[in-house]
């Protein structure tokens, strides 16, 4: 049966390197989860048995007992309709899904770490199991207890051990823990990283513990005692954006800077997982999380619990994979031993030691190995792919990215491909000579950058120059660099002071943030600022000094716009600023009566574009109808395809294009003269955003969207963006090129920027934010072990007006080992590449083909793993490649996200689908898979040691009808209150003792009481993580508002969609089709 | 001569031929066209004026008149023009012979009515400055103290609009008190009236209508948005100053190589289309303040390149004035569409350059505006101008609007069209003859502006052929001609006035002295000169000196006395006998020799010979010259370079401009301060005389002329000598007493005369 991937002990070796140590902590990399169907066999034998034959895959169990193939057979349970994967009678009732499974838990076992599938046992064990062993039992034992509570599976859910589920008490308990484990509430915590000891735990007896990290599973049934997901929590690097706590609306966060990196303290000074570990988790079975954490280092996040799993028939939710959060820092060395170190996973806290590959916040590939033929890497399904945020935050602990000045000769560049100098350079012939890694050209060394070379065969200065150490370094932009003059840091604002902007509050809205903001505009005189409105005509603004007032100059005609001045239209911010502020007092007043109900939008933009051309700069829009008028004028066409509903289904993804070239030309232009657009929508209606987008994905900016516009919560919101967006690190008038070995070629870049030559794009800005997607392609092979260099180089202008370089490398090691791509495989970064894919299929095929195509990605690789590289388990499991073991579960989340349900309005999808343009890895997963905490009992939890609790999982058994939920995605929080709260928790929190007429989309303010404060704290935790002021929605058991809410826990069943243990079998049985 | 003006004085009109040669070709013998020169709105101290409308025939609708025949106990009147007989209405019923309407009062030929209040409040008159930025900051700065000393005298009730132009135009709207705030539009388009109801809101929170004319409150808008832009002069005293106050140069930036980049034609479109928009039909006027030549958009008169000059004379005939005839097409459509809408276009044009008066005189002279031409805002032809607009004393011009003016002819006399300010509504009637002379082919002529002084040319075409029957078939011997004049009052009550006038048709084609005795020479000569200058402009390759040479020897060979070829015994009849120096005068004015002119002057010129009455186109033609000395009081002298003397001084008006000219001894005199001393109050009351004279000159005239005050030598001397005949030459022998010589090589009057008598008698 499951024959667990073998060996991978020899993996093993290869987390050698990670420092952290633990020799077994091995990469816990690859676990496989499995899936196997029949637990029963499992239960009781099986368990055993599992474990040694393999760990990891493990299900013991043999067969499904009901014998039918994975999930197809297994009846549903009782209780639970789960149709699909019906489990066996047995599976309990609550446990739906899965319930089966338990015996999943061996699976996870298989973990290769190490190497590939050999020996896995072995490996596994070492890892895990050894150690585990000892402490697992524990937790088993416990686990079952707690099991019992789980009724998952065990048919007889009573039975509090697994037994019933899985059959053989033994492996219940060992098992069961796995999944099983979930007692109610703890369950959920299932994952906590550090604490979980998870599968070590459980597993340990029987199988081994197959990652010691990867427990997620396990622990829960501790339960309370895994402190959840702790660590990881976040990350500090990313600046808080809005640090301050401030309850509500803006004035509250304080302070803005990115730098700041003060996150609030969180992460107690114990970066190292394994440290904690120990101490954590009384209950924790100490042992599986030692060894599962030593590894850490590596690969700290190892989220995944690896597991196999489930079979059909019982496969137990709690046992299924699932992320753990990571709850410690680590201290990631980007190369260890002349070796790329495999980075930590995005979401974890992590602190980068440039070693000579970039901080992987920089720059992360999908694989961090390469394939060394193209073959290879079709083989594996898996994308090849780089995600390039050149201005991500870095954590504060960081060294700062260092800046070499050339002088006049400017930066020692390759001469043939014209690649910058960088740690991989050889030197030879004392210096006289480098090899460029990228192209392979021998070039002189000039004069004035002699050095000789040590006994290593290292320049003896390459210490001492950051650009020869580094694998990121900024260089100074000598003269053949600038076309012109650095430009200054020029920002105009356009707002819309239509009816119905200025009646909804949102003109009001966008002055006062605007007005609040100018304070964290950069400061000095470089900093340009102009402000103009619009409705159906557009009204510049002469802030010149000698007039006391500002002159107000309308251009009438939105047809064929120009600027009223060709002067005093921008002025230096010190010189305007008064009367700037004075203005933004003035204007809702000035137009509170305005009953233009038009709005010129394109017109807009594009006189606000001509006033700018002669520097470039930023242009923000803020924008709150349908622009009905004017140059790039739309119209409300979502109403017209509704209306005829004949061609609007066929055609629904049409409505999801633009609807011409107009605002797309004009974007190019804006893009020529380096004017970046960002727009604020804050509107009540549909408003086109598939077309309005266009311009700032081309130009380099975004969209923000706020829909509905409520005058009352979303200003702070509004304020709050608009300051991230001045504020946050970001560069001017950029242009760049990624460049890699011979062997590879760029194939595509993909994100918001504009492409004029192949090689190149240009970037009018570029934040912090923002992520550029390099797909390659081999056009040759790689020498087994050899390195594959990326270097991405960014030419840009600082908001202080200097010319910079911003160089960012990494090298790899390639590999013609299949097994290795999906040891090395970077799920995060992979799925991102899986979501922007998706996105981009979104406004050119119809939803469903979208919804396969990304099933069938998924699908694809799984089964390549499943061919190549675990051929010989048995069919009746599903094998998951430890690093992947979550790609089922993203990839549902996906098929259920906002951009890819059949539901919902047209702008929501063209939204998700600009935003996902440019989306980190480390935001694109929350956007898709959401992260859901309870709020009622954040007073009472017990995992004090992080702010932030851990998060439940994504299913309605969680949500209960007397607690209130948190569900965020990095854009929206959805507050869930049930509708049998406890009064007293709703005055504490909402300040109100019933939630009548509590508006649906709520400021949350700041009582004085604890559970108040903490949920502020909460709530600006999260904010601070996400770089992003979260839209807060209340949602309500019974309502429209509740039933979306329940719609965003992806792992439940909906009407559109399978739920998790439904997908699993369904994939498993793709798979398995596939495979004969 | 007297009676001529006495009848001016009564209903003013003057008619070169006030005895009407009684058919066609006696008609064409005559040479000068029958014609009347009639200033509708002159003010006549006694007129009546009637609060009731006037009865009109049923036939051919003229008003009834002191010439009608009343027939007291059938309470019918006869009217004198159709012979039609119409019943006195109900309310006339008490009409008898001693108890007279008004209107029938015989020395009552001109007599107003004002509207009842039925046909509608009285409406405000509106002002829109259009406002030249494209200047140095000295001329802005004198326009912004002209301008605001304007707006005290802005009557309360007008209605006040702004727009200031350079590269762009900007329409201020004054109505928004919360900044100053103002619609820019490009200067190279043209807007039209959509686009301004459309651009500037106009519809704000109401659905445009679908179909039909949309303009004005009475058509669909609402008089808020309206109010936006025209604005009370009581109620928007403060934002207007301060807009005035803020004016500043254009903004845009002027390479070395290039003109200022100014787009008048736009501005002036704008201007139009929100008048047409805001107030069609109601009385408007748009004040174009213009700084220099148009550059940008249509209408523009040069490139910017300052290697490129603007055109003269000479280009123009050449043809190679490439933006001319394109510009002058601009204004004539702008003309059409104020027309339309009854306002009226003035342009203020002060600038050493030219600013394209000679393209914009068909949207003045068409809507009847003022224009005034002047050197620099700071000119005193300008401020002193510009102020006499708005001052009310009793020179005012008396600026009413929405004038309609139409004819009533008797039988055998039609119009052939009128030359001066105004535009034919193209309302052809019995009574428009077929060959056309300026607006004609209408009984009917729009005034979209008009003044006191406003003089129409009316040129008549006798219809009447030889024919046995041609003599004795008229009953009566009596012509009548009807003029009436509907228009808004400036008071803003609409009032129509209506002058009818008789003459005499000749009593036999041979009887030529009865044509002599009926002979205006001045009128003649007005006419002549507003001929030849519509020729001038109108007719290709016309000649005017020989056209004018012609016309005057057949004119003196039919009226002079003379023996055949026998030059010396030449004599013209004192009706006549000023007429050939008329015609000398004329040859040599700006109004024909225009090579010694702009484009621009002569353009100006010539619309203020169009606009005005006999009198002062005589000063035009031939200005008046008096001497100042101590021997005698102030006496008219000859034009002639021989009226100079060191000890006199000499007072020249030639209507633009009036010149004091000192003797070289009298300046010297002056220069030594005599005035100033006891004992010479005599010579202090000299010096003064004329400056008396010329401020009373000055005070009565519109435009403003130009004073110069020179002495003889000096170098402004030129501007009496340009007028004077040369009868010394620097090629005559005989010295002139007053030492005075003229450097040209024109012909002398003698010379002229000579010639012509020579011809004559031929």
């Amino acid at each position: 049966m499951s024959r667990p991937p073998p060996p991978f002990a020899p993996q093993n070796p290869t987390p050698g390197p990670n420092p952290a140590g633990p020799a077994s902590s091995l990469p816990a990399s690859f676990s496989n989860l499995q899936i196997s169907r029949a637990p029963p066999p499992f239960a009781s034998g099986g368990p055993p048995p599992g474990n040694g034959p393999a760990p990891s895959s493990i299900r013991g169990p043999q067969a499904p007992p009901p014998g039918a193939r994975p999930f197809p057979g297994s009846p549903p349970p009782p209780s639970q309709p789960a149709p699909p994967l019906a489990r066996p009678a047995a599976s309990v009732q609550q446990s739906p899904p899965f319930g089966g499974p338990p015996a999943a838990q061996p699976q996870q076992m298989p973990p290769f770490n190490g190497s590939p599938f050999g020996p896995p046992a072995q490996v596994q064990r070492a890892p895990f199991g050894g150690p585990p062993g000892a402490s697992q039992p524990p937790p088993f034992s416990g686990p079952p207890a707690a099991l019992s509570q789980h009724p998952p599976f065990g048919g007889s859910p009573a039975a509090p051990t697994q037994p019933g589920p899985l059959g053989g008490p033994p492996y219940s308990a060992a098992q069961p823990p796995p999944f099983g484990g979930l007692p109610g509430a703890m369950a959920q915590r299932p994952f906590s990283g550090g604490s979980m000891p998870p599968f070590g735990g459980q597993q340990p007896p029987s199988q081994q513990g197959p990652y010691g990290g990867p427990p997620q599973f396990g622990g829960q049934r501790p339960g309370s005692q895994p402190p959840p997901f702790g660590a990881q929590v976040a990350p500090p690097s990313q600046p808080p954006p809005f640090m301050g706590p401030p309850g509500l609306n803006a004035p509250a966060f304080g302070p803005p800077g990115w730098q700041g990196q003060a996150r609030p303290g969180i992460v107690p000074g114990g970066m190292q997982p394994p440290m904690r570990m120990p101490g954590m988790p009384g209950n924790m079975l100490p042992s599986a999380l030692g060894q599962g954490m030593p590894s850490t280092p590596t690969m700290p996040y190892s989220p995944h619990a690896g597991a196999q799993v489930s079979t059909p028939s019982k496969i137990d939710p709690n046992q299924i994979p699932r992320p753990i959060t990571e709850t410690s820092v680590t201290i990631f060395e980007t190369r260890q031993g002349g070796q790329a170190a495999v980075p930590p996973a995005a979401s974890s806290e992590f602190i980068v030691k440039d070693t000579g590959n970039c901080s992987p916040r920089l720059m992360r590939c999908t694989m961090n190995q390469i394939p060394c033929t193209g073959d290879l890497l079709t083989t594996s399904g898996m994308p090849l792919a780089l995600m390039v945020q050149p201005f991500a935050l870095p954590h504060p602990s960081e060294e700062p990215i260092q800046l070499v000045d050339f002088g006049e000769m400017g930066p020692v560049r390759c001469s043939r491909c014209k690649a910058y100098i960088n740690p991989f350079m050889r030197f030879v012939d004392q210096g006289k000579f480098f090899i460029c890694n990228l192209c392979g050209f021998s070039n002189d060394t000039p004069r004035e950058y002699l050095c000789n070379l040590g006994p290593d065969g290292r320049r003896r200065d390459a210490d001492e120059r950051p650009e020869l150490c580094r694998g990121t370094v900024e260089f100074v932009a000598s003269k053949e660099f600038l076309v012109r003059e650095p430009m200054p840091a020029v920002y105009f604002f356009l707002i819309d002071v239509s009816m119905n902007a200025v009646h909804t509050g949102a003109t009001a809205a966008a002055c006062s943030a605007i007005s609040q903001a100018l304070s964290d505009l950069p400061e000095g005189p470089r900093t340009m600022v102009g402000i103009a409105t619009f409705d159906s005509t557009i009204h510049f603004y002469s802030l010149k000094r000698s007039q006391q007032q500002p002159l107000m100059l309308i251009v009438p005609d939105i047809q064929d716009v120009y600027t009223p001045l060709q002067t005093d239209l921008i002025l230096p911010l010190s010189e305007c600023r008064e009367s700037l502020e004075q203005l933004l007092e003035s204007i809702p007043n000035m137009f509170e009566n305005n009953r233009v109900a038009d709005s010129a939008f394109g017109a807009a933009m594009k006189a606000g574009f001509l006033a700018m051309k002669s520097t470039g700069g930023k242009l923000l829009v803020f924008q709150s109808v349908l622009p009905s008028v004017g140059t790039g004028s739309l119209s409300a066409r979502e109403a017209e395809g509704r209306s005829n509903i004949s061609t609007g289904d066929k055609e629904a993804h049409k409505l999801l294009q633009p609807v011409d070239k107009t605002l797309k030309t004009m974007a190019l232009e804006f893009a020529e003269y380096q004017v970046c657009v960002d727009v604020f929508i804050t509107t009540q209606s549909y408003v086109d955003i598939a077309s309005i987008s266009v311009v700032p994905s081309t130009t380099g900016g975004r969209v923000y969207c706020y829909f509905p516009f409520s005058a009352l919560s979303d200003p702070a919101k509004l304020f709050n963006d608009l300051r991230w967006n001045i504020s946050r690190p970001q560069g001017f008038e950029a242009v760049m090129r990624v460049r890699c070995s011979q062997g590879l070629q760029v194939q595509d870049y993909s994100g918001n920027f504009c492409k004029r030559v192949p090689t190149d794009i240009d970037l009018p800005a570029i934040d912090s934010d923002k992520t550029i997607m390099v797909t390659f392609k081999h056009d040759d092979k790689f020498q087994e072990n050899s390195e594959c260099a990326f270097q991405c180089a960014l030419l840009y202008t600082t908001v202080y007006g200097q010319r910079r370089i911003r160089v960012i490398n990494i090298s790899l090691t390639c590999t013609s080992m299949l097994s290795n791509l999906f040891r090395y495989a970077d799920l995060e970064t992979q799925f991102t590449y899986l979501v922007k894919q998706a996105a981009s299929g979104i406004p050119s095929s119809p939803l469903s083909q979208v919804r396969d195509q990304v099933t069938s990605t998924c699908i694809n690789i799984l089964q390549s793993y499943r061919k190549y590289c675990a051929s010989v388990s048995s069919s009746g499991q599903l094998i998951l490649p430890e690093a992947l073991k979550l790609l089922p579960l993203y990839t549902l989340a996906l098929i259920k996200s906002i951009g890819l349900r059949n539901d919902g309005r047209v702008d929501d999808r063209s939204y998700w689908v600009s935003i996902v343009s440019s989306i980190s890895v480390l935001l694109a997963v929350p956007l898709v898979f959401p992260r859901m905490i309870s709020l009622h009992d954040l007073t009472s939890r017990d995992d004090e040691d992080t702010l932030i609790p851990n998060p439940l999982t994504l299913n309605s058994e969680n949500i209960h009808d007397d607690g209130i939920y948190l569900l965020e995605n990095g854009e929206d929080g959805f507050i869930y209150v049930g509708n049998a709260v406890n009064p007293v928790t709703l005055e504490q929190i909402f300040g109100v003792s019933s939630l009548a007429g509590v508006p649906t989309q709520l400021a949350l303010e700041q009582f004085d009481n604890e559970l108040s404060k903490k949920v502020n704290e909460v709530l600006n935790e999260i904010r601070r993580q996400r770089c992003s002021y979260l839209r807060l929605r209340l949602c309500q058991k019974g309502d429209q508002s509740g039933d979306f809410f329940r719609s965003l826990l992806v792992e439940d069943k909906a009407p559109g969609g399978l739920s998790y243990v439904e997908f699993l079998v369904h994939v498993h049985r793709q798979i398995q089709s596939k495979m004969t | 001569m007297s009676e001529f003006l006495d009848l001016e004085a009564l209903d003013g009109i003057r008619m070169p031929w006030n005895v009407i040669p009684g058919t066609r070709e006696d008609a064409a013998s005559c040479v000068v066209p029958v014609s009347a020169i009639y200033t509708p709105l002159k003010s006549i101290p006694n007129v009546p004026v009637v609060p009731y409308s006037p009865l009109r025939c049923r036939m051919c609708r003229s008003i009834l008149n002191p010439f009608s025949m009343v027939d007291y106990d059938a309470k019918i009147w006869l009217c004198p023009f159709c012979f039609q007989r119409n019943h006195f209405p109900q309310h006339y019923s008490s009409i008898s012979e001693n108890n007279l309407p008004p209107e029938l009062f015989p020395q009552h030929t001109t007599i107003e009515y004002i509207s009842t209040p039925e046909t509608g409040p009285a409406v405000p008159p509106v002002f829109i400055f259009v406002v030249d930025t494209c200047m140095i900051e000295e001329e802005i700065g004198y326009l912004k103290s002209a301008l605001a000393q304007t707006a005290e005298l802005l009557p309360d009730n007008s209605l006040i609009g702004f727009i200031t132009f350079g590269t762009y135009v900007q329409v201020h709207e004054l109505g928004f008190g919360l900044l100053p705030k103002s619609y820019v539009f490009k200067g190279t388009k043209e807007v039209s009236k959509e686009q301004i109801l459309e651009q500037m809101c106009f519809f704000a929170g109401k659905q445009k209508p679908a179909t039909g004319v949309i303009a004005g409150t009475r058509d669909g808008l609402s008089s808020e948005s309206i109010s936006r832009f025209l604005v009370p002069a009581s109620e928007c005293e403060f934002v207007f100053n301060s807009v005035i106050e803020e004016l500043q140069k254009d903004p845009w930036h002027i390479p070395a190589d290039q003109r200022a980049s100014r787009c008048t034609g736009t501005a002036l479109s704008v201007a139009a289309s929100l008048l047409g928009v805001c107030v069609p039909g109601s009385g408007a006027r748009i004040m174009a303040f213009v700084g220099g030549p148009s550059t940008e958009g249509p209408g523009s008169i040069v490139s910017k390149s300052l290697s490129e000059s603007i055109r003269s004379h000479k280009d123009l005939d050449k043809d190679s004035a490439p933006l001319y005839d394109k510009a002058v097409k601009f204004y004539d459509q702008i003309a059409k569409q104020l027309v339309h809408q009854g306002h009226v276009l003035d342009l203020f044009a002060c600038a050493v350059d030219q600013v394209g008066v000679a393209e914009m005189k068909v949207a003045i002279e068409k809507t009847g505006g003022i224009v005034v031409l002047a050197e620099s805002f700071g000119h005193s032809v300008f401020k002193d101008s510009l102020l006499r607009i708005f001052q009310s004393t009793e020179d005012d011009l008396g600026l009413s609007f929405n004038g309609i003016l139409e004819i009533n002819c008797s039988k055998d006399i039609k119009i052939q069209g009128i030359i001066g300010p105004c535009t034919s509504l193209e309302k052809k009637s019995p009574l428009s003859a077929d060959t056309v002379i300026g607006q004609g082919n209408t009984s009917a002529w729009k005034m979209c502006g008009l003044d006191k002084k406003t003089s129409l040319c009316f040129v008549y075409d006798i219809s009447r052929k030889v024919g046995p029957d041609s003599i004795t078939q008229s009953t009566s011997n009596q012509l009548y001609l009807q003029f009436v004049t509907y228009y808004q009052h400036h008071d803003g009550q609409m009032r129509l006035r209506a002058t009818t006038i008789s003459r005499k048709w000749a009593s036999s084609s041979d009887n030529v002295q009865e044509l002599i005795d009926g002979f205006d020479q001045e009128a003649a000569a007005a006419v002549v000169a507003r001929l030849v200058s519509f020729k001038m402009e109108t007719e290709a390759d016309f000649d005017p000196i020989r056209w004018l040479d012609r016309a005057l020897i057949r004119l003196c060979s039919k009226f002079g006395d003379y023996q055949k070829e026998t030059p010396s015994s030449f004599s013209l009849s004192t009706r006549l006998s000023i007429f050939p120096q008329f015609m000398f005068n004329l040859r040599r004015s700006q109004f024909v020799q225009v090579f010694n002119n702009s484009p621009d002057e002569t353009a100006y010129f010539r619309m203020m010979l169009e606009r005005e009455n006999v009198g002062n186109a005589v000063a035009m033609i031939q200005p008046s010259l008096i001497s100042y000395s101590f021997q005698s009081g102030p006496a008219p002298v000859l034009l002639d370079v021989t009226a100079i003397a060191a000890d006199k001084i000499l007072l020249l008006d030639s209507y633009f401009t009036v010149v004091i000219f000192h003797g070289i001894t009298i300046a010297q005199w002056r220069n030594a301060g005599y005035q100033d001393q006891e004992g010479h109050e005599v010579f202090a009351q000299l010096l003064k005389a004329p400056h008396e004279e010329a401020g009373t000159i000055i005070k009565e005239r519109f435009p403003v002329p130009r004073l110069v005050v020179c002495d003889q030598y000096g170098s402004q001397a030129r501007f009496l000598l340009a007028k004077l005949n040369p009868s010394v030459a620097y090629n005559s022998d005989n010295p002139s007493p007053g030492g005075d010589v003229i450097f040209t090589d024109d012909v002398s009057f003698e010379v002229f005369m000579d010639h012509l008598q020579r011809l004559s008698v031929q």
